[in-house]
């Protein structure tokens, strides 16, 4: 079945679909139909859940990891201020090993208030010990949700799904719901090796020594890296029964490119617009999405841009004395490798300022212009 | 620490640090050290009212429909619910929280509703009547306060016989405050009520001289209630021309049906409601009647609401005058001269004082005048040695004169001279006249049946067995003690009154009554100060789930062995029905 739908409501009906136990959310712009949804989901049956409308998002991660300490499937979602205000929380899910799957709808933080796309929120929690992936459409915003729980589950790590302000939340796109039935094969209920059962209470996250933490922190790490493996696994199941796949990364017309773009999110499909017109035009120009961030993808993408003489990053974000944030990370995934293409790092589209193909034409001659990276990012798109 | 470790290698370790014992033992309420604790106090309604009504408890029982349980509650401290749901002043609203927060609740006019509700039921109280005793009582005046104590003692098994000196029960209510606002059927319906607990009467039976020695011999305990039959004079030249006459006398021939012949202009003088029922009165029987004060009405003792009521219909009050002469044709009063005041400094009541004006002598043409400035009691038959100070029977404060076994009660001590104080002490000398004839310790009993610091006392704290009788905070609640945060503002209801053109000229009912719905709205505007009516916010809120529930209606608990004393509960209490108190005191 097809339905016409934002990109929200996309996440909505993952989380219904892959039958979400306990939903705590605080609303926020741009995330909130994607709560109102929900709880009209709960409220009319379709989705068997207890919703928490709590007071606070700090309160609604808090809440989740109660939930997904007793054993249930849980989620949240939540934007810009509002990730932020969790950030201790994040923490604390991942390293009481609690799959919890959080939809965030990327929005720049203020000062000055800004409630349009940036993916500095997410960016920010990098560190957390979550998983995150970014969409690019929401045929992915949904099929991804439903992916998340299933990575979670098998590695007890919380993942987060990333979604563009408006120009994913907002707008709508078809998309095909899947068949419940398919789903329920797909992801079945979820069988916690260990919960919190207050009939036999034991104590959670007790005070650890440093005789045992590190080694506590090494599992998670462990953790992490074999998201990688069950990222990809997860995927490639998913496309057999769905017909859909993603990949952790996606290279798109990369064959014998001399200049490869590296983008994310939404932009993603813009640069796709951009390297068709480029290669009808004769240039070798390819285009490689990031959709998984953490852990970060370096093999995958090694094999792609070794194969070209420039990679230029397009990031929404900005890491203030560094730059873009994928650049950078990209930067040190390659420091050690033999073969190392110069990465141009560019910042665009900050606040919700729209990314055209005028703007990615731009990366593109100017990385051409260039025969070496600037020191810096270089801002396009900026008032002139 | 070495060999306490148990794990060699990061793989033998489990996903998350938790404990590998289970936690039971752990009583983690160990941790407190301050316990909340369930603590009903006392609603300033209860304490406000005289006659010790559980009127928070009433609130409640209306607001879930059980309107009649809610009028047995009353009943069990008050006979007269009708005729206080109608003629109270009702200091419970006055000290109602809620109307420093938007208006106080209607109580009194859901005591009301409570009672007829009752009436149109024909329910009776259910008997409270212990066993028989042998000890007899007199009760001398059957007003408020004289049936009130006979109702009580009656109901804990003593004979009781009530003397009244006129052909009717009922004293003032009776023979003072007019139909329009105290019907009689309301009366006569809770009089007969009294009457079927076993209260015997003597009607038309005015005690002799000296009648505590002659006529009362066979009873062991009495109880005065004689009441403020009398009429203060103007003490003016010509007050006995035929036409003048006292508010007290006129109100009392309305209501037994004498022959009362009004002219046209008829003269009130007085600010108080004596004054007022006569004027209105005066006004259903065809007269133009007027009202002098010789103050200004922000001195006026009569209740706000009857001044109200005589101006909408049509009763012209002009303040600052005295009568100084009356002057008569062909002996019957013709005209009556008059003198402007002006406040002066203040009484020892606080009241500014009128102060003569020289000079400012009018003349009014009027055919009648009906003197109201105050009643006292004919005390002339008691001996000097009961105790008497400016005609007041001085009592301690149980109410007992200086005789033994004699008691007194309603206007002729020193108290309010108000129903519900006559009420209230009427049931206070019940409770003492029964520790007499007990010969049971009465000292400490105030500590026991006390509501709040204004003098109310508890018959159903009384009745109880010690063991059931639960301690009993002494703290009145104020409005600062409550969460304001859990309530919305909401405009008090009023009673729909007649039609003043039907008022004039008719002595029925002004006031007309609460719907159910109505009834049921307002009562649930009740904060509840201080009592726990289970609204659950505590049992919400703990973050511990040390709250518990034990049922339908049950009081909810608190699970010590793993409440941390955070004090949510006692914080989110909308009512401050919790208390904070330090951990092992």
């Amino acid at each position: 079945m097809k339905k016409i739908m934002v990109g929200n409501h996309a996440v909505s009906w993952g989380v219904m679909l892959a039958r979400a136990e306990v939903i705590p959310a605080y609303p926020i712009t741009p995330q909130t139909t994607i709560v109102e949804e929900l709880s009209v989901l709960c409220a009319d049956g379709r989705l068997k859940a207890k919703f928490i409308p709590v007071e606070s998002e700090h309160s609604a991660m808090a809440c989740c990891i109660g939930a997904a300490a007793a054993g249930v499937r849980t989620f949240t979602a939540t934007s810009g201020q509002g990730l932020a205000l969790m950030h201790e929380m994040l923490h604390w899910a991942s390293g009481a090993r609690l799959p919890i799957v959080m939809a965030t709808v990327n929005r720049a933080l203020g000062s000055p208030w800004n409630i349009w796309g940036e993916q500095t929120d997410s960016l920010a929690q990098r560190d957390t010990g979550w998983l995150q992936l970014y969409c690019e459409n929401n045929q992915e915003v949904l099929d991804t949700t439903i992916q998340a729980f299933k990575i979670a589950e098998e590695i007890l790590l919380p993942v987060m799904l990333n979604l563009d302000a408006y120009f994913l939340s907002h707008t709508a796109e078809p998309v095909e719901i899947p068949e419940q039935s398919q789903v329920d094969n797909f992801l079945p209920r979820f069988q916690p090796p260990f919960r919190l059962d207050p009939q036999d209470p034991h104590s959670f996250g007790c005070l650890t020594p440093p005789e045992y933490f590190m080694e506590f922190r090494y599992k998670i790490q462990q953790a992490m890296l074999k998201g990688k493996e069950v990222g990809k696994r997860v995927d490639e199941e998913f496309g057999q029964v769905f017909g859909r796949k993603y990949g952790l990364i996606d290279a798109y017309r990369c064959e014998g490119a001399d200049l490869i773009l590296v983008a994310s999110g939404a932009i993603a499909s813009t640069a796709r617009v951009v390297v068709d017109a480029l290669r009808e035009k004769g240039r070798k120009v390819g285009m490689v999405k990031v959709r998984l961030f953490r852990p970060f993808p370096k093999e995958e993408l090694a094999e792609v841009l070794q194969g070209a003489e420039k990679v230029a990053v397009v990031d929404r974000n900005v890491s203030f004395g560094v730059g873009g944030i994928f650049a950078h990370e990209l930067r040190a995934a390659f420091c050690n490798e033999k073969v190392r293409p110069p990465i141009f790092s560019f910042i665009a589209g900050l606040g919700g300022r729209d990314v055209t193909p005028q703007v990615l034409n731009d990366v593109v001659y100017q990385t051409y212009k260039r025969s070496e990276p600037d020191e810096q990012s270089v801002w396009v798109g900026m008032r002139s | 620490m070495s060999e306490q470790i148990l794990f060699k290698r990061e793989e033998d370790m489990p996903y998350h640090a938790i404990s590998m014992a289970s936690m039971t033992w752990n009583k983690t309420g160990s941790w407190r050290y301050l316990r909340p604790r369930f603590d009903n106090k006392i609603p300033p309604c209860n304490a406000g009212c005289p006659a010790g009504q559980d009127i928070e408890g009433a609130m409640v029982l209306i607001g879930k429909g059980k309107v009649l349980e809610a009028w047995e509650l009353f009943k069990e401290e008050n006979p007269f619910p009708g005729v206080c749901g109608r003629v109270c002043f009702h200091p419970c609203e006055s000290s109602c929280n809620r109307k420093d927060f938007d208006e106080a609740i209607s109580i009194n006019a859901l005591e009301r509703f409570m009672a007829d509700t009752a009436s149109r039921q024909g329910r009776k109280p259910s008997s409270a009547k212990r066993d028989k005793r042998k000890e007899k009582v007199a009760i001398i005046g059957s007003g408020p306060a004289g049936l009130t104590c006979a109702y009580h003692l009656a109901r804990m098994g003593y004979g009781v016989t009530v003397f009244e000196a006129l052909p009717v029960l009922g004293g003032m209510l009776r023979v003072g405050i007019p139909e329009y606002r105290l019907p009689k059927k309301v009366l006569e319906e809770e009089i007969d009520q009294i009457l079927e607990v076993g209260v015997k009467t003597e009607i038309n039976t005015r005690l002799g001289e000296d009648f505590l020695r002659n006529d009362l011999k066979e009873y062991q305990a009495v109880f005065l209630a004689l009441g403020n039959h009398r009429s203060k004079s103007l003490g003016i030249p010509g007050e006995d021309f035929a036409g003048a006459m006292s508010g007290v006398e006129f109100l009392r021939n309305v209501s037994l049906g004498k022959e009362v012949t009004l002219e046209k202009r008829v003269a009130v003088i007085g600010g108080g409601n004596t004054a007022f029922d006569a004027a209105r009165s005066a006004l259903r029987l065809g007269a133009k009647p007027f009202i002098l004060y010789r103050r200004t009405r922000d001195e006026m003792p009569a209740f706000p609401g009857e001044v109200l009521e005589a101006e909408e219909e049509g009763i012209e009050i002009s303040c600052l005058v005295s009568p100084v002469r009356v002057t008569a044709e062909n002996g019957k009063v013709s005209r009556l001269e008059c003198v402007k005041n002006r406040l002066g400094p203040s009484d020892a009541d606080g009241r500014r004082r009128p102060v003569e004006i020289k000079g400012s002598n009018f003349f009014l043409e009027v055919d009648q005048v009906i003197s109201a400035i105050g009643e006292g009691a004919d005390l002339s038959a008691l001996p000097k040695n009961i105790g008497l100070k400016e005609n007041i029977i001085l009592t301690d404060e149980r109410g007992a004169t200086k005789q033994k076994g004699v008691f007194a009660g309603g206007d002729i001590i020193q108290q309010p001279r108000t129903v519900v104080h006559a009420i209230g002490s009427g049931k206070r000398a019940a409770i003492f006249i029964d520790c007499f004839l007990k010969r049971n310790k009465w000292q400490g009993l105030f500590d026991l049946i006390r509501i709040g610091e204004r003098g109310s006392l508890s018959m159903k704290r009384y009745q109880q067995e010690e063991k059931e009788r639960v301690p009993l905070s002494s703290k009145t609640v104020a409005l600062k003690d409550l969460n304001l945060d859990y309530f919305d503002y909401k405009k008090r209801k009023k009673m729909p009154q007649a039609q003043i053109s039907k008022r004039v000229g008719s002595f029925e009912e002004v006031n007309l009554g609460f719907s159910e719905e109505t009834a049921r709205e307002e009562a649930n505007r009740c904060f509840n100060c201080g009592v726990c009516n289970l609204c659950d916010n505590c049992y919400i809120f703990c973050p511990d789930v040390a709250v518990l529930k034990q049922g339908e209606d049950e009081p909810n608990v608190i699970d010590y062995d793993h409440c941390k004393g955070c004090g949510i509960c006692v914080e989110e209490c909308p009512r401050d029905a919790l208390v904070m108190e330090e951990e092992g005191k």
